[in-house]
């Protein structure tokens, strides 16, 4: 590990970055196990629902190691991390919704969204492709004299292996920049195991090939390993040490969707270190720490229940979005439109 | 003073450059190197730091120029071939394309393809990639087929906020000439009448075109006056000036230098079924490469795509009909 | 209280349906939000449809092993309307419209007066518009989709444009010659046609569209002639030949029969027309039933149709649905003819005038003086060839030899 000497903060701002962190954390699982939930009852949300559930710790980690006017480019298991970077509830939720106030107005749904002018970049399906999309975004930020902020991309142990991460991994390095990409190995792609998809010993030692710093946090529900590990390489990424690969190990505790029952994991598995619910780890590790009573943890729950009901509740009542009010036109240059009138369409 | 097609390409991209700093060229060996076709001659040099060699990663490419533009910038591609463009295929129709219809985010990006076939090129430095990247909703596709369209439409691209296929032809790069580069330019979407002419229409774009007017040259000889219709752009695709040539002839033949499966000849033999039916005076027709990949012979390459000489037999046909 | 739909969920991208494998709550138990419900089963995997708020389960309109569309209402739950209000429930269920191809049209806001939430489909085209234009056709008898369209513009005809002659491809005629066409008979004087003149023109050009044939057999009138003078009223020689052609139709139908596709399609009705000239054109009126009609009951029929044809005030009775026609092109002094059957009829028979012809007589070996006219059937030859039409003439020639019996 060539963790970033980062000096570990003192005990107050130890307590309240942790104490934040599990807030968010919070809000993450009970909005994805709402959408979850939503999904099974039928109707009400469309498409499919992909939940973060075990990864919230290092996603919160990788958000909260960013500053406002950082790029940011989750995947399909950050709610959590898209909470902490400053995505509304309320505009998740709409977007799960179909609800047409929402950022993607009906025409994209679930985890496909975002803001890209705030630096909140809207994934694509394609794995890997996210990568080279935060490297240019940095690259125009040098261009532009803007040296301070740094990119953080989101991905799993399964988008390793694409072209496109090969591509955008070396570009990166070629570049210099200031790109943190963590890599979430939650064992399976889907459902394929990590043995079917890699066969490294670690995927942080990839970093070395690449020319850059790689780093390893072996369990991914330590919410204050996560903390620490990743801050230290954002601020390693911010001092001009160019990109750097952050990889760690968690299980994912749903299916690949919430149509998969996952039944393809062993139970060895399930309770191994590494299958730990991050939430309960970080519970655990707040009331041992005594940052925070038990009775704090309760209510800061009942007050997460009540955000995404109000969340569920307001998006439920906002309009569909209407096909006779699109405009159908997928070109930001409306003249340049191809008139398929008449006979053709 | 004579100015070649690729100059023509180099010069609008030194006036894009010098007139707006949100402007770069990213591709392969395109810095000090000027490009595999010297397209960025003496670039890198004029705008130090703003023409990039790139890894060969055509995929990162494009990405990093999606999210330079996100950002605000103006990127310029260069692929080196039209052919490698498949690389970042990926990037260019799932990402470029989607980008501003799913977040009203602009995305305004260049990639230039050298397209089409060369004596001696082979399979896979020859391709025509302009139809494939035209079937998906939010590209715009151009295909200039003269000095003039080369230099004002990729000036114009730059200027557009969205992704634009620039798909300019290699064969044309020295073989054409202008005395000088344009000072006006007619804008994109709008089809231009190479030839005005009453027996039939032939529509066409890019290098095709002055095959096209090499063969209504043929032909007038002999008294026959075809009209030519250069697309300019085939997305959009000039549907009016196709129909108003229609209805002048009564005759129309597609020629493109793409493969006959659907492509741009395909659809314009289909709008003009489809919304001009009543202007025929016989069935339409259409000219294509042959069904197989770009052969590297010359004598094989050039009966592989339509020529002068094929596109006159087929006028031919189409005016027994 | 607020009943709320419970729903069969999307189960995965191509799911379409699942089974009820088991309810885990029975009517009147009380549900928290997200309970599960009951177990559902797909071809993926088993899973829990969950309770949309909290509340009591009114009713199961399910059965288990069953399966249901992913959408259908699985029953419904029974709850308090402030619950309902708590999960945004209060307002109007967002109506999901499903269309057959299984798109989602999703319409929450109150759909405008005067258009219904699928108004949109209506405005769906489609995507091939048109006809193949046939390849390779030209000719003379070619017709291009423009020269199609312009004849269609100014309502003219393939046959009108017979005397142009084309000088297109293989004599096929341009557009230019059409053009040239029409502004040269602009200086020629027009009158219009009447109404009956385009009618008969139209049945004309449509019957013209079969092979049609003619034969002919000279007939001796002088038995009808002789039979007619004890008759009062006098039926005329054609209404003689009407009865004639109508039993010999009711012997053997046949002749009478239509070809369409590959298949003869034979009169219910033994009904036959007969041609009347009026105004600048031709009537047929109609007698039903000819052939169970004795002739002496058809005569005054038939002259109180001649009158009304005349008068153009026929009744709708009295016209269409014939399967044959007897035409008395003799009345002109004519002697031959080669009539045109209707469109929709396969046989007519014309009458020519009578002329004393004479007639070798076996018995005294000399030539003696007969009355004779050509009977003539013009016929679709697709369905009857000569020999048959010719059995049919000489089948109604032996039936007005004994007049009598008419």
């Amino acid at each position: 590990m060539m963790s970033g000497a980062a000096a570990p903060p003192g005990e107050p701002a130890m307590r309240e970055q942790i104490l934040t962190a599990y807030r968010w954390m919070l809000l993450g699982r009970i909005s994805d196990e709402k959408y979850a939930s939503l999904y099974l009852a039928g109707g009400k949300i469309y498409g499919g629902v992909f939940i973060g559930k075990g990864q919230e710790a290092v996603s919160v980690a990788t958000a909260m190691a960013l500053n406002k006017g950082d790029i940011y480019a989750p995947l399909i298991r950050d709610q959590a991390g898209r909470l902490a970077f400053g995505e509304s509830l309320l505009d998740a939720t709409r977007t799960y919704m179909g609800s047409r106030l929402g950022p993607m107005r009906g025409r994209d749904g679930n985890v496909h969204r975002g803001k890209p002018r705030e630096g909140y970049m809207a994934m694509i399906s394609h794995l890997g492709a996210m990568i080279s999309v935060v490297s240019g975004a940095l690259i125009a930020r040098r261009a532009k004299g803007d040296t301070a902020a740094i990119g953080a991309v989101s991905l799993g142990e399964g988008g390793t292996s694409t072209g496109a991460f090969h591509e955008a991994m070396n570009q990166a390095a070629i570049e210099k920049l200031p790109l943190l990409v963590v890599v979430t190995n939650n064992q399976y792609a889907y459902s394929t195991p990590t043995s079917r998809q890699f066969a490294c010993k670690n995927l942080a030692d990839r970093a070395a090939g690449y020319g850059i710093e790689g780093h390893t946090i072996e369990y991914g529900n330590d919410l204050a390993a996560c903390l620490e590990v990743i801050g230290g390489a954002a601020k390693r990424a911010r001092d001009g040490h160019g990109p750097q690969l952050i990889v760690t190990s968690v299980l994912r505790l749903s299916g690949h969707g919430e149509h998969d029952t996952a039944e393809y994991v062993p139970e060895s598995l399930k309770n191994s270190k590494t299958g730990a619910d991050c939430m309960q780890v970080t519970e655990q590790a707040i009331l041992a720490r005594g940052l925070a009573t038990a009775a704090d943890l309760e209510r800061w729950r009942a007050q997460a229940v009540l955000q995404v009901e109000e969340a569920v509740a307001t998006a439920r009542r906002e309009p569909a979005p209407d096909p006779d009010a699109d405009d159908w036109c997928a070109l930001a240059t409306p003249h340049l439109a191809d008139g398929f009138n008449n006979g053709c369409q | 003073m004579s100015i070649t097609y690729l100059d023509a390409i180099r010069e609008a991209q030194a006036r894009a450059l010098a007139e707006d700093s949100r402007v770069y060229i990213y591709g392969q060996d395109v810095g000090a190197f000027g490009g595999a076709f010297k397209a960025t001659k003496y670039l890198a040099t004029q705008f130090p730091g703003r023409v990039l060699d790139a890894p060969i990663s055509e995929d990162a490419m494009v990405g990093s120029a999606i999210g330079a533009a996100i950002e605000g910038m103006r990127p310029i591609i260069e692929m080196q071939y039209a052919d490698f463009s498949t690389v970042g295929f990926n990037q260019i129709v799932n990402n470029a394309a989607t980008l501003y219809w799913r977040t009203q985010t602009k995305c305004p990006i260049v990639i230039r393809l050298p397209s089409g076939g060369t004596p001696g090129s082979g399979p896979f430095h020859s391709q025509s990639m302009e139809a494939l990247y035209a079937t998906y909703p939010g590209l715009v596709v151009m295909t200039p087929a003269t000095v003039e369209d080369a230099y004002s439409m990729l000036l114009e691209a730059v200027e557009i906020d969205d992704p634009v296929i620039f798909c300019e032809h290699k064969y044309l790069y020295y073989h054409l000439k202008a005395d000088a580069l344009p000072t006006e330019a007619m804008p994109t979407g709008k089809a231009r009448i190479a030839r005005a002419g009453r027996d039939a229409t032939v529509v066409t774009y890019s290098a095709m075109v002055h095959e096209a007017l090499a063969m209504a040259e043929e032909l007038a000889r002999e008294g026959t006056e075809i009209e030519v219709v250069d697309l300019r752009s085939i997305k959009p695709l000039d549907t009016d000036t196709v129909l108003a040539s229609v209805a002048r002839t009564g005759r129309l033949l597609a020629v493109g230098e793409a493969w006959p499966w659907g492509g741009v000849t395909a659809e314009v033999v289909a709008r003009v079924a489809c919304d001009g039916y009543n202007l025929l005076d016989t069935a339409p027709m259409r000219l294509n490469a042959k069904e197989t990949p770009v052969p590297f012979h010359p004598n094989l390459w050039g009966t592989h795509r339509p020529t002068a000489r094929t596109i006159a037999q087929a006028v031919r046909e189409l005016l027994r009909r | 209280m607020p009943k709320i739909p419970i729903i069969m969920p999307q189960l995965g991208e191509s799911i379409a349906e699942a089974t009820i494998v088991n309810i885990t709550v029975q009517p009147g138990e009380t549900v928290d939000a997200d309970q599960d419900l009951l177990e559902v089963e797909t071809n993926k995997a088993v899973m829990t449809v969950t309770s949309p708020c909290r509340g009591s389960v009114q009713t199961w309109t399910v059965e288990v092993k069953q399966s249901y569309a992913v959408g259908a209402v699985l029953g419904y739950l029974e709850a308090t309307a402030e619950e309902a209000a708590r999960v945004g429930l209060d307002e109007p269920a967002p109506s999901t419209v499903i269309d057959e191809n299984g798109d989602h049209n999703h319409h929450e806001e109150p759909a405008e007066p005067g258009r219904t939430p699928t108004a949109s489909r209506d405005t769906v085209k489609p995507t091939v518009r048109g006809l193949p234009v046939p390849a390779h056709a030209s000719g003379a008898s070619y017709l291009s989709p423009r020269l199609r369209a312009r004849m269609s513009d100014l309502g003219l005809h393939a046959a009108d444009l017979a005397g142009v002659a084309g000088s297109g491809a293989a004599g096929r005629v341009t557009i230019e010659d059409f053009e040239k066409f029409i502004s040269q008979i602009e200086r020629n004087k027009m009158s219009p046609a009447s109404t009956m003149r385009v009618a008969v023109a139209d049945a004309m050009r449509r019957s013209w569209t079969r092979p049609l044939a003619t034969v002919a057999l000279p007939v001796v009138l002088d038995p009808v002639l002789i039979h007619r003078k004890a008759q009062d009223p006098k039926p005329g020689p054609a209404l003689y030949a009407l009865r004639a052609l109508a039993l010999a139709l009711a012997e053997n139908p046949a002749p009478a029969g239509r070809l369409v596709g590959n298949r003869i399609v034979l009169p219910t009705a033994i009904d036959v027309g007969f041609a009347v000239e009026a105004e600048d054109g031709v009537l047929v009126p109609v007698m039903r039933k000819v052939d169970t009609t004795p002739l002496a009951a058809l005569t005054p029929k038939y002259n109180e149709l001649v009158e009304l044809a005349r008068q153009r005030r026929l009744p709708p009775t009295a016209t269409g649905g014939s399967i044959a026609t007897v035409t008395n092109f003799g009345t002109f002094g004519l002697t031959w003819a080669t009539p045109i059957p209707l469109p929709e009829q396969t046989l007519v028979l014309g009458m020519g005038a009578g002329r004393i012809q004479p007639c070798w007589d076996a018995g005294t070996k000399q030539f003696v003086p007969v009355m004779e006219a050509n009977m003539t059937l013009s016929f679709d030859h697709r369905v009857l060839d000569g020999g048959a039409a010719g059995r049919l003439l000489a089948r109604i020639a032996a039936l007005l030899a004994e007049p009598g019996k008419l």
